[in-house]
């Protein structure tokens, strides 16, 4: 079972529904006046915590405490976050506060994200077949194992960079009790930090989340100012305008069009690309729901930021950044013929719905209903237009 | 041959907006029961090409999908007209009649049929002024 950092509050909930139009993967339904988040379907895109009003849904990371229980702490921060730097000495102030936190050490994540990139880029240039998709983001990764798994085999297996950084951290200090925390700007990247989808050789220890560590950085600030370096490709790959772009590379960003691309893909129509670079927030990662500046200016921040850059990419060998646990997809126990079954007793219940999509009866739309209906979970009766009809008739 | 699931979908001559909504929903109805990613691959690349030459050559025309008990998924693309007038040419890779218009707009760049014949695994098709009708077999283990 699956579990997720995304966490509802009953107590702020005000049965809106906003959260459960959101979602594109239909996880989300209203039960007994309260939202039931679905984790098979859930992508952790997080459009749910974008679309409450109210801090009704938000994803909860690990608190600072844990700090205590190691000898050595490392923070690791993403591009995203040092991206909102519009200077070097922003960038140094910045990891000055983040290190009055408690941490030993603070580690800039560039240097690896540079190496992911670089990888791509060689697997890419040897690619004579279907274009690759890289995977920088968690959501393209589940997106494509639950929505488009006939892209399964061009999923790139490389690990995500805060996974390589934290391997090679732990490798520098062989010796010490070391406890690893990742700063997170999205809740995509939390999630998979805090639970990496079942894979048990996870090196971070502990997952923060930006939301609830900046307003204790925020108090950091202006105190002194910490050597910073990073790498100018690596920050590059935080901005699908920034990063490096070839015209066999096909680079799209926001959700909607994402989908679309991987539709696109799977009919063959994306041939004459190597390479598929999908971002599922606007902007890339510097549009991370748990950041807080425009992504325009942000983006010019690269800019001003990578003439200043000095670091190279990281190097290590392949087998240390190679995983293979992108091609595992959710199970269904249910045979080929049950699910068909099940399919088909779903489309006729499906015919006697009113297709209004109104969300009255918790669901997000009336295919999703007519499946609970299937599953045994409501009735026709839960249906508030056929009621209503019903009752009318009567 | 039983069917145990069974649809049909129309698609519009020149109705470009909505070209690959029924591929769409052919490979997410084929991926919910349980087809494995390696034949919905090959469909979807068929069905998609099928379902465009609908659209551009043919005057629109009908899908009808059905999967066997032994999960082998059987496609029909069946049109009103005009017809293929030499179906050996339109069965050679690069070869296209695609108007100025649908050229344009991305579409008909050739590799049709010959495309669609190599990702399937049966592949049947009649032509006359009358109609075209082809007939697609999917084998897949289940």
């Amino acid at each position: 079972m699956r579990r997720s950092v995304v966490h509802y509050t009953l107590e702020r909930c005000i049965r809106c529904m906003k959260c459960v139009k959101a979602c594109p993967t239909s996880a989300l339904s209203m039960d007994n006046d309260r939202v039931v988040i679905d984790q098979q379907r859930c992508i952790n895109c997080g459009r749910c915590i974008m679309s409450c009003h109210n801090r009704g849904i938000l994803a909860q990371g690990s608190t600072l405490e844990d700090i205590e229980n190691y000898e050595y702490t490392v923070c690791l921060v993403p591009g995203a976050l040092i991206s909102h730097c519009a200077s070097l000495e922003e960038a140094q102030d910045l990891f000055h506060a983040i290190r009055m936190l408690g941490f030993d050490e603070v580690v800039d994540i560039t240097e690896y994200t540079a190496l992911h990139l670089k990888e791509v880029q060689l697997m890419a240039g040897e690619n004579t077949g279907d274009p690759y998709i890289a995977s920088f983001c968690p959501v393209i990764t589940r997106l494509v194992q639950t929505s488009h798994k006939s892209l399964l085999d061009s999923l790139l297996p490389i690990k995500f960079c805060s996974e390589i950084a934290a391997k090679d951290i732990r490798r520098k200090y062989p010796d010490k009790h070391i406890g690893i925390f990742n700063l997170c700007e999205c809740e995509s990247k939390l999630e998979y930090a805090k639970y990496p989808y079942g894979n048990p050789q996870y090196e971070v220890d502990h997952a923060l989340a930006l939301t609830d560590i900046f307003p204790m950085i925020r108090k950091n600030m202006h105190k002194g100012y910490d050597p910073v370096s990073f790498c100018k490709e690596g920050l590059q790959v935080c901005n699908p305008q920034r990063i490096i772009r070839r015209d066999d590379y096909l680079i799209a960003d926001g959700y909607d069009k994402v989908s679309t691309v991987l539709d696109m893909a799977e009919f063959g129509l994306l041939n004459e690309f190597r390479l598929l670079i999908l971002y599922p927030c606007f902007n890339g990662c510097i549009g991370g729901h748990m950041l807080w500046g425009n992504s325009f200016l942000v983006a010019n921040n690269i800019d001003a930021l990578t003439s200043q850059s000095s670091k190279k990419a990281a190097d290590l060998p392949f087998d240390e950044i190679y995983t293979d646990e992108f091609s595992r997809t959710d199970d269904d126990s249910r045979s080929f013929l049950e699910r068909t079954r099940f399919f088909r007793a779903v489309n006729e219940e499906f015919e006697r719905l009113p297709g209004y999509d109104c969300s009255a009866c918790g669901m997000q739309t009336c295919r999703v209903m007519a499946e609970e209906i299937v599953k045994g979970n409501r009735t026709e009766d839960d249906c508030r237009v056929l009621k209503a009809l019903k009752e009318k008739n009567e | 041959m039983d069917s145990i699931l069974h649809k049909e979908y129309t698609v519009v001559q020149d109705d470009y907006v909505n070209a690959g909504k029924v591929s769409s929903d052919i490979k997410s109805t084929l991926s919910e029961i349980g087809i494995s990613p390696k034949v919905l691959r090959k469909i979807a690349v068929a069905s998609y090409e099928s379902e465009i030459n609908l659209i551009i050559h043919a005057y629109g025309g009908k899908v009808f999908l059905d999967v066997g008990e032994d999960g082998a998924v059987y496609l029909v693309f069946k049109d009103p007209g005009p017809g293929i007038p030499d179906l050996e040419k339109a069965l050679t890779p690069g070869w296209s009649t695609a108007s100025e218009k649908a050229r344009g707009m991305g579409f008909g760049a050739g590799m049709g049929l010959p495309n669609i014949q190599r990702v399937s695994d049966d592949f049947h098709i009649e032509s006359s002024p009358e109609g075209t009708t082809l007939s697609l077999v999917f084998r897949s283990p289940v």
